[in-house]
C-alpha cells in the first residue's frame, strides 16, 4: 500500500504544471519541453486535435441547416455568448455556452471562453501588434496604475522569437508606436485602403498612419512551418472552425503538437483547477488540485514550478481560490489587490462610411486581415481631456450585388447574374485603452459554486468619463479623417456594448516593481510565491491599445526560459 | 443535419405524417417536423407554390424543385421569435383567403401570371388590413432567396462555391472581368 502510494505519487509529479493550454499556456508548454523539461499542461475542456477535432472546417454553406444562423432558442438561452460575432452555427461547439458555465455580474460584462485544448486560440481574430515603450511607459508617464517593471528591450527578442515561429504576415512600417518585427510577405491593401492611406500623409504629415494590420498567418517560409506541420493560408476566412492547413496560429495546430512531438509533454484534460498547493514549510507551492470534469474526484498533481495560464479572469479565480493559512484571501495577495485593476479594450463605437472615388475598381480573393491604425492620440504628450488613446481597424470594400424587388424570372435572372456595383463602403472600429481602476475588480462569490464546487467569479468592471471622452474624440477624428478623404455618408456607431465582448479581459494579477502594489515581478513570478509564474492576460499592468495575444505569447516564453534557469 | 435525419426516419416510420392526436377528426394532420408549428400537409403545399412563384423553373430548377419550402419552415421554426412566427402562420393560413378576395380563385387554381401578380400585390400593399399577409410574404420571399442560393443545387451544379477564394487582389479593373451570364 504504502509503495503504491509513493508510486502514485511518482506518477503524479512532474517538474513543470501548466495551467491552460490556449494561446499562452502552450507558449509555456512548448519552451518548457522543447528544453527537456517535464511537463503536465492541465486543461479544464476536451481535447482538440488539430483537423481530425473541426468538425465544419470544409463543409459547404449549404450543409449548415441554419445557413450559419444560431438557432432562438440557443440565443435566448445563452445571451452572453450570442452576442460574440464568432458566434455561428461553424464555431458555436468551440464557445462555452452560459448555462453550462454560470458567473455573477454585478455590472454586466459579457465573459466570452473557450473551455477546450487550444482555448480560444482556435477562435481569436489573428491580430498581432507588438507594444513599445509608448506603452509601457505610459502609467508612469500619464500617473495611473503602477509603473511596467520591464520595458520593450526586454521583450523585443521574446517578440522575435515568437513571430518566427506563429509566422506573421506584416510590412515593416518604421513607426515608434508599432515596432516591427519578424514579417513574412504582407497581404495587399486594396486600392480605396491605400488611397485613404495617402491621404492621411497629405492631411497629418508624419502624424497618423493607416497601415496593413500585421496577422498570424503564414505567407511564406514555408519549408520552415511545414515542420509544424502547417502550410500556407489559403485566405478562406474560414479561421474559426478551425484551419486544416494549419494556415493560421492556434496552439492546436502549433504549440501543442511541438511540445507533444519532444515526448515531454503529457496532457491532463477535463481537469478544472480547483487550487494551487501551498507548501508552508517549503515556503513555495508543491502542486495544483484539480476537479476531474465528469466525475468530479479531486486528484492532485505537483511540481517544482508552476505556471498559471488560465485565461486572464480563470487566471484570478484560481489564485482567489488558492486559500492558506499564510495565504488567506488568495495565493500571493499580500497586498489584497489580487482581482483588482482589471481592465480591457474599449471596442464601442464604430464609424462607416461610402466613397464614390476609384468606381472602376472592384477586389478579388479573400484576405484574413485588414487595414489598421496605430495610436495616434497622447502619443508623446499628454494633448486631450482623457489620457491615452485608441487603435483603430480600417477596411474597404465593394462587391456586387442584384436587383431583388422583382419576383419570378426576373428575380431569377437578377440573382443568379449579380452585376450592380454600389460605391465603395468603409468602415473602422475603435480598440480603445482602459486606464486599471482599483474599482474594476474580479472576486469569488462567498455563496454560489459551480457544478464543480469551485465558487463563482464575480465581475465588476465598467466604463468610466475616460473612456467616454475617448469614443467621442475616436468619432470627432474618424469623421475628420473620413471627410478629409472625400467619403460621404458617414454613420457613427456606440453600440453600448457591456466590456468584456472585446475579448481582450486583463489584469488583475498586475505586475510592478514593488510587491506592496503589484501581484507579479518583472520575470512574471508572484512576488511572494516565485515558482509560480502568470503570463497571460491577468499580468497585464496596463493595457495598450494593440491586440495583445502576442504579448501574452512572448510574456510566457520569456518566463519559461527565466524559470528553467532556476531548474537547472 | 440532425433534424433531416430525424426527419427521414419519421418519414419511414409514418409515410411522411406525423400524427398528432386531435378531438377534432376532420382536421388534417400536423407534420411534427416544426414543432413550433402547425403545418398541415396542404400549407406545406401552398408554401412551395408560393415560394416557386418568387423563384421559377426556367432553364434551371425553381424553388419546389429544390423544396425550399423545407428551409423556409426549418428557419421560420427555429430561427425566428415566437410573434414573428405567428405572423408568419396567420399571413400562410390567411393567405387563400387573401387570393380569393383579390381573384375569387384559390392559389392553386391560378396561372403563374396571376400568382406572380398576386404575390407582388401582397409585398406592396398599403392595406392596413393585409400587412400580416405582407409580412409573411417578406418572410417567405427572404428565405426563398436565402434557401435557393446557398442550396446544394446552386452551390454544386449552377455556381459551384469555392472554399478556397484565391488571393487577394485590391485593384481589380471592372471593364476587365467578364463575368459569364447565366440563364435562369
Amino acid at each position: 500500500m504504502a509503495n503504491f502510494n509513493i508510486d502514485a505519487t511518482k506518477e503524479r509529479t512532474f517538474q513543470a504544471i501548466v495551467i491552460g493550454s490556449g494561446m499562452s499556456g502552450s507558449w509555456a508548454a512548448k519552451e518548457l519541453c522543447e528544453h527537456g523539461v517535464k511537463t503536465l499542461v492541465i486543461e479544464r475542456g476536451r481535447d482538440v486535435k488539430h483537423i481530425k477535432d473541426y468538425p465544419t472546417t470544409n463543409m459547404l454553406p449549404y450543409e449548415f441547416e441554419h445557413r450559419g444562423q444560431i438557432p432562438q432558442a440557443v440565443q435566448e438561452e445563452n445571451p452572453v455568448v450570442s452576442r460574440c460575432y464568432a458566434f455561428k452555427e461553424d464555431a458555436q461547439h468551440f464557445f462555452v455556452k452560459d448555462k453550462e458555465h454560470p458567473y455573477v455580474q454585478e455590472k454586466p460584462f459579457d465573459w466570452i471562453r473557450g473551455y477546450q485544448v487550444g482555448g480560444k486560440s482556435l477562435l481569436w481574430a489573428r491580430q498581432v501588434q507588438r507594444i513599445s515603450d509608448l506603452d509601457f511607459e505610459g502609467p508612469s508617464r500619464d500617473g495611473f496604475a503602477v509603473d511596467w517593471p520591464i520595458r520593450y528591450k526586454d521583450i523585443e527578442p521574446w517578440y522575435s522569437h515568437v513571430e518566427k515561429f506563429v509566422g506573421v504576415s506584416g510590412n515593416k512600417d518604421g513607426l515608434p508606436n508599432l515596432p516591427d518585427g519578424e514579417f513574412l510577405p504582407g497581404f495587399p491593401l486594396n486600392v480605396v485602403e491605400q488611397y485613404f492611406a495617402d491621404q492621411l500623409k497629405k492631411h497629418y504629415g508624419n502624424d497618423r498612419h493607416m497601415i496593413l494590420a500585421r496577422c498570424a498567418h503564414i505567407t511564406g517560409n514555408l519549408d520552415y512551418y511545414a515542420k509544424q506541420g502547417r502550410a500556407k493560408c489559403q485566405s478562406r476566412n474560414l479561421c474559426q472552425r478551425g484551419c486544416p492547413f494549419g494556415g493560421y496560429f492556434s496552439a492546436n495546430s502549433s504549440t501543442i503538437p511541438w511540445a507533444e512531438r519532444t515526448g515531454n509533454m503529457t496532457m491532463r484534460t477535463d481537469a478544472v483547477v480547483h487550487s494551487i498547493i501551498y507548501d508552508e514549510e517549503k515556503g513555495k507551492a508543491t502542486g495544483v488540485r484539480i476537479v476531474d470534469a465528469h466525475t468530479k474526484e479531486l486528484e492532485e498533481y505537483y511540481a517544482d514550478v508552476i505556471f498559471v495560464n488560465a485565461a486572464a479572469l480563470n487566471t484570478n479565480l484560481i489564485l482567489l481560490n488558492s486559500t492558506s493559512n499564510r495565504f488567506p484571501n488568495g495565493l500571493g495577495n499580500d497586498n489584497g489587490l489580487l482581482g483588482k485593476f482589471v481592465a480591457f479594450h474599449n471596442y464601442r463605437a464604430g464609424v462607416s462610411a461610402q466613397y464614390e472615388g476609384h468606381l472602376e475598381y472592384t477586389t478579388q480573393g479573400g484576405r484574413p486581415t485588414s487595414g489598421y491604425f496605430p495610436r495616434f492620440r497622447n502619443l508623446h504628450k499628454q494633448e486631450t481631456d482623457f489620457l491615452r488613446g485608441y487603435a483603430a481597424g480600417f477596411s474597404a470594400s465593394r462587391g456586387t450585388y442584384s436587383d431583388q424587388n422583382s419576383i419570378g424570372m426576373e428575380l431569377k435572372e437578377s440573382l443568379l447574374n449579380p452585376d450592380k456595383y454600389g460605391p465603395w463602403h468603409v468602415g473602422s472600429h475603435m480598440m480603445g485603452e482602459t486606464i486599471p481602476k482599483e474599482s474594476n475588480y474580479v472576486a469569488l462569490d462567498p455563496n454560489q459554486k459551480d457544478a464543480w464546487g469551485i465558487p463563482l467569479l464575480k465581475v465588476n468592471v465598467d466604463y468610466d468619463d475616460n473612456d467616454e471622452k475617448m469614443i467621442k474624440d475616436y468619432q470627432e477624428q474618424m469623421t475628420e479623417m473620413f471627410e478629409k478623404a472625400g467619403f460621404t455618408n458617414i454613420r457613427l456607431r456606440d453600440d453600448k456594448r457591456a466590456p468584456g465582448l472585446d475579448i481582450h479581459e486583463m489584469g488583475g494579477v498586475r505586475m510592478g516593481k514593488d510587491p506592496k502594489t503589484s501581484l507579479l515581478n518583472a520575470n512574471h513570478q508572484l512576488h511572494s510565491v516565485s515558482n509560480v509564474y502568470v503570463t497571460d492576460g491577468a499580468s497585464m499592468t496596463s493595457t495598450a491599445t494593440q491586440n495583445p495575444s502576442l504579448t501574452y505569447m512572448a510574456f510566457a516564453a520569456r518566463a519559461a526560459h527565466h524559470a528553467m534557469t532556476g531548474l537547472k | 443535419m440532425k433534424r433531416r435525419d430525424a426527419l427521414r426516419s419519421l418519414a419511414l416510420l409514418t409515410g411522411g405524417l406525423v400524427l398528432v392526436p386531435s378531438c377534432d377528426f376532420s382536421k388534417e394532420d400536423i407534420l411534427g417536423a416544426y414543432q413550433n408549428l402547425e403545418i398541415t400537409p396542404t400549407l406545406k403545399q401552398l408554401l412551395a407554390e408560393i415560394a416557386d412563384t418568387i423563384i421559377p423553373a426556367g432553364n434551371l430548377k425553381g424553388a419546389a424543385d429544390i423544396e425550399v419550402q423545407d428551409f423556409i419552415l426549418v428557419m421560420v421554426n427555429d430561427c425566428m421569435e415566437k410573434e414573428a412566427q405567428q405572423i408568419f402562420m396567420s399571413g400562410l393560413k390567411g393567405f387563400d383567403d387573401f387570393s380569393k378576395k383579390s381573384t375569387r380563385d384559390k392559389f392553386e387554381k391560378l396561372s403563374q401570371e396571376q400568382r406572380e401578380t398576386l404575390v407582388l400585390e401582397g409585398l406592396s400593399t398599403e392595406d392596413e388590413s393585409q400587412q400580416v399577409i405582407k409580412n409573411f410574404l417578406r418572410t417567405t420571399k427572404r428565405f426563398t432567396i436565402q434557401g435557393f442560393m446557398v442550396s446544394e443545387y446552386m452551390q454544386t451544379e449552377v455556381k459551384p462555391y469555392s472554399l478556397i477564394p484565391g488571393e487577394y487582389k485590391g485593384d481589380v479593373l471592372i471593364a476587365e472581368l467578364k463575368p459569364e451570364r447565366i440563364n435562369g
